[in-house]
Parts: C-alpha cells; sequence; structure tokens
C-alpha cells in the first residue's frame, strides 16, 4: 500500500514539491529546484519509486534534461539529445518524458520541439533520436501550433511494451505498434483544425494532450484543439457532448477505472474557463459529464496548461491542477471536492504526481 | 600558447560547479572556450547547441569588446586578456 504521494510541480521559475500522507489533508513543501528556470515537465517512474525527470528550457544554458535516482534530494545533468550531424534540426525544448514499459526497466522517452521523439536506455541519461518518427515521409506536413512544433505527449500501452503513441501539434497522434521502429497517423475519428486533405488526409490535428491508462491495455484518452476523445479500437470516440465547450488542454485518467477521466476545459481564444469552469469528469467513458467544482472560488478563471492535470495512485484517487496564476488544487475524493495546496507560485506549466 | 583568463558569469557559474575563472591556453575566443569546457565539461552543451553553434544567449567580451564587433569566435587573444561569458538578456522592441 503506498504511504504517500508528492505533488510534482513544475512552473515558469522552477519545480516544486509538496507531499502528503494518504489522507491528503495536509500538505508541505519538500523541495524547491531549478530556481528562475522554467520547467516544462517533472516526471516520476514508478517502476523504481525513487528516480525524477526534469524537462527544463532555459534560456541561459539552453535546454536540459535533470535525473534524480533519490526522489529529488539530488540532481545530474543528462546528455542532451540531439539531431544528428547536418540536420536542419537543432534541439531547443523538452515538453515530455516518459517512463518506458514495466519490462523495459532503465527505457525512457522524451518528447521535443522540434517534434521528436527520442529514447534512452540509462534511466534518462543519454538519449538516442527515434529515425522512424522523426524522418517519417510526412513530417513536411506537420505545422507548428500556437505553443510551437512540439511532441508533447507519450502514451505508452500499460500491457503490450510495443505499442505506443505519440501526439504532435499540430500533426495529431502518431501509433507504433513494434516498439517505436515503424509509426503510422492513427487520427480516425478526431477533427481537423488545419487542412487535411489528400496524402495528408489523416493529419492536421492539433492534439493538445493524449495519455494512456497506467494498467488497462488499449485505453487512451486525449483533449485537442477541437474535442475530446476516447479510444474506440479502431479510431477516436468523440465524447465531447455534455462539455461547455470542445477547447482545452489538460487531460488525465483515472489510475484504475479506464472510463472515468478528467478534463479542465477553457473558453477560446482566453484560455480561461468559463463561468461553468472546473474540472469536469466522466465516470462512463464520456457519455456523460459532470462538473466538480465543490471548493473552488465560485467565478475563479483559471487557465490549466496541457500537462497541469494529473491522478494519483491512491483509492480513492487523488486528483490536481495546477495554474498560470499560481494556484496548485487537490482533490482526496476523486475529484469531487478540492482544496488549494498552494498559491502564489509562478505560473505552473506542469503537474505530476509520485505515489510511494 | 597564450594564458587567457575566462570569467564566467550568473549562470553559467552554476554550470561551472561555482567556478568564477578558469585559465586556459588560447590564440583566439574558439581557443579559450574550448579550453574553458576542457577544464569545466559541463558547459560544453550550455555554451552550445548539438550542431556547435554558440547558444543565443551567450554574450561574450575579450577585454570588454563585444566580440560581435571583432572577430566574433576568430577575435585573437594575447597573454594576459580577459574573455568574459555573460547570460544575455533580451526582449522588448524598438521603439
Amino acid at each position: 500500500m503506498p504511504r504517500s504521494v508528492t505533488v510534482l510541480v513544475g512552473t515558469k521559475k522552477g519545480a516544486y514539491r509538496f507531499k502528503s500522507g494518504a489522507s491528503r489533508e495536509r500538505w508541505r513543501m519538500v523541495g524547491q529546484d531549478f530556481a528562475g528556470e522554467p520547467v516544462y515537465h517533472v516526471a516520476f517512474d514508478p517502476r523504481d519509486g525513487q528516480t525524477l525527470f526534469a524537462a527544463i528550457n532555459a534560456t541561459w544554458g539552453g535546454p536540459r534534461i535533470e535525473v534524480s535516482r533519490d526522489l529529488g534530494a539530488s540532481w545530474k545533468t543528462a546528455k542532451n539529445p540531439a539531431f544528428r550531424a547536418g540536420s536542419p534540426l537543432t534541439f531547443s525544448r523538452t515538453w515530455h518524458i516518459e517512463p518506458g514499459h514495466a519490462s523495459d526497466p532503465g527505457v525512457v522517452w522524451c518528447g521535443t520541439e522540434p517534434a521528436a521523439l527520442f529514447r534512452s536506455e540509462d534511466h534518462g541519461m543519454t538519449w538516442e533520436g527515434v529515425s522512424g518518427l522523426n524522418d517519417h515521409p510526412e513530417r513536411t506536413h506537420w505545422s507548428p501550433g500556437g505553443g510551437g512544433l512540439g511532441l508533447h505527449s507519450i502514451a505508452i500501452d500499460a500491457a503490450d511494451r510495443r505499442s505506443m503513441m505519440i501526439g504532435i501539434s499540430a500533426a495529431g497522434v502518431y501509433e507504433s505498434t513494434d516498439g517505436g521502429l515503424t509509426w503510422a497517423s492513427a487520427n480516425k475519428g478526431s477533427k481537423a483544425v488545419l487542412p487535411a486533405k489528400g496524402d495528408a488526409s489523416d493529419l492536421g490535428r492539433c492534439v493538445h494532450h493524449l495519455v494512456a491508462h497506467p494498467a488497462v491495455a488499449g485505453a487512451r484518452f486525449q483533449q485537442n484543439h477541437v474535442g475530446v476523445y476516447f479510444s474506440a479500437g479502431n479510431g477516436w470516440r468523440n465524447v465531447t457532448k455534455g462539455l461547455p465547450g470542445d477547447y482545452g488542454f489538460a487531460a488525465a485518467i483515472h489510475p484504475r477505472d479506464p472510463g472515468t477521466a478528467y478534463v479542465f476545459p477553457l473558453e477560446f481564444p482566453m484560455r480561461m474557463n468559463g463561468v461553468a469552469g472546473g474540472v469536469y469528469r466522466t465516470t462512463d467513458g464520456g457519455k456523460r459529464w459532470t462538473r466538480q467544482a465543490r471548493g473552488l472560488p465560485p467565478g475563479g478563471r483559471y487557465e490549466v496548461m496541457r500537462e497541469g492535470l494529473a491522478t494519483d495512485r491512491f483509492d480513492p484517487a487523488g486528483v490536481y491542477f495546477g495554474t498560470a496564476s499560481g494556484e496548485l488544487w487537490g482533490s482526496a475524493d476523486a475529484g469531487r471536492s478540492w482544496s488549494r495546496i498552494a498559491e502564489h507560485l509562478p505560473p505552473i506549466l506542469s503537474v505530476g504526481t509520485a505515489t510511494v | 600558447m597564450p594564458r587567457v583568463t575566462v570569467r564566467l558569469h550568473g549562470a553559467f557559474r552554476g554550470f561551472a560547479g561555482g567556478a568564477r575563472s578558469a585559465v586556459v591556453e588560447a590564440s583566439d575566443v574558439a581557443g579559450a572556450l574550448a579550453g574553458l569546457v576542457s577544464t569545466h565539461p559541463a558547459l560544453a552543451e550550455r555554451l552550445r547547441d548539438e550542431h556547435g553553434r554558440l547558444r543565443q544567449h551567450v554574450q561574450l567580451f575579450a577585454n570588454a569588446e563585444d566580440v560581435r564587433h571583432a572577430a566574433g569566435e576568430r577575435t585573437p587573444l594575447c597573454d594576459g586578456d580577459t574573455l568574459e561569458v555573460v547570460p544575455a538578456v533580451s526582449g522588448g522592441r524598438d521603439a
């Protein structure tokens, strides 16, 4: 049984860690790292229960990845992901770091800008480009979204170590069923936001965040620019009906129930929630959505970024979101009610959890 | 070979384990940076991208002169010279 959860917060100016016991009633800040540097993502490796990865995209010193093997007590700088000599591409940001499948200890994946996937076999200390995706012939059809041309989502299947999906803005979802050697677009059923014709008819999707269920094979969930979708085997099932709108960035899935998922709808182009704002939850695979705002300030307007919503592994599950206004909120009852864990933080870019 | 002092400022000190300066043997700015990285390998990827290009926010001053107004990384250095490595600030726009 896990005894504690640490919420891993990446902000525009550093990373923060907040820890609580199983009740998740009282929180204390247990770490503050990378002061002043933009941290796009902090990821926990549940395979060993002690490794953290941080994606730092600094003005001074450039982008880098830091790895901790002791839950943040100390950090080591990894060798940067790098495009090969002669490539017109230059590594400029890390968007997401994802521990590999449970049967692949030491394997870690990261998504970068320009959009590319890199693989590590040594717990994130060195990286190799995944040429099957990075040199994909459809690359010429990929166009940058508002945040750039980034690969920001990596969804590894819970059962099949060779099955994975990634999300690129604005190209869409790509899938590999051979461990990353070959890739094909996988956007059937999801709406395009850019012209998608001819050879590129399956592209033009601006996926905002894509997650795989950590325990259930084949379960995927995504928020894209114009809709919310569950995977449906051969394509995507639009489950946007019942939400206040189709736009948003953050998406999270329940740690056990693949039909329970969370989004934080935003109004376009303001990128803040509307009057009926807050976290929305479905418990039936998207047939119905329920606003979960108990405890949130009435009329509060928040922006939650693509990595800004996460669940823990407790039962009942904890749900957490961080805002661009520097507030961190948590729910210890699967999203029914909320309390503020921290405020007056820098703008929050990512929220993750380490349930130990 | 001329002996040159390379002084680190701001964030670059942190990447070099807190070092404020290093004395290296070099006849130009590029050589001084190579010597600096040899002394502090962690600076390699903080100063240059994977294609060897100097990162955008690295500002270099040879004896207080911006090397962009001289010969860039080919700016010659003499014994006793100083190279400052400064984290540059950018932003705003022309009025």
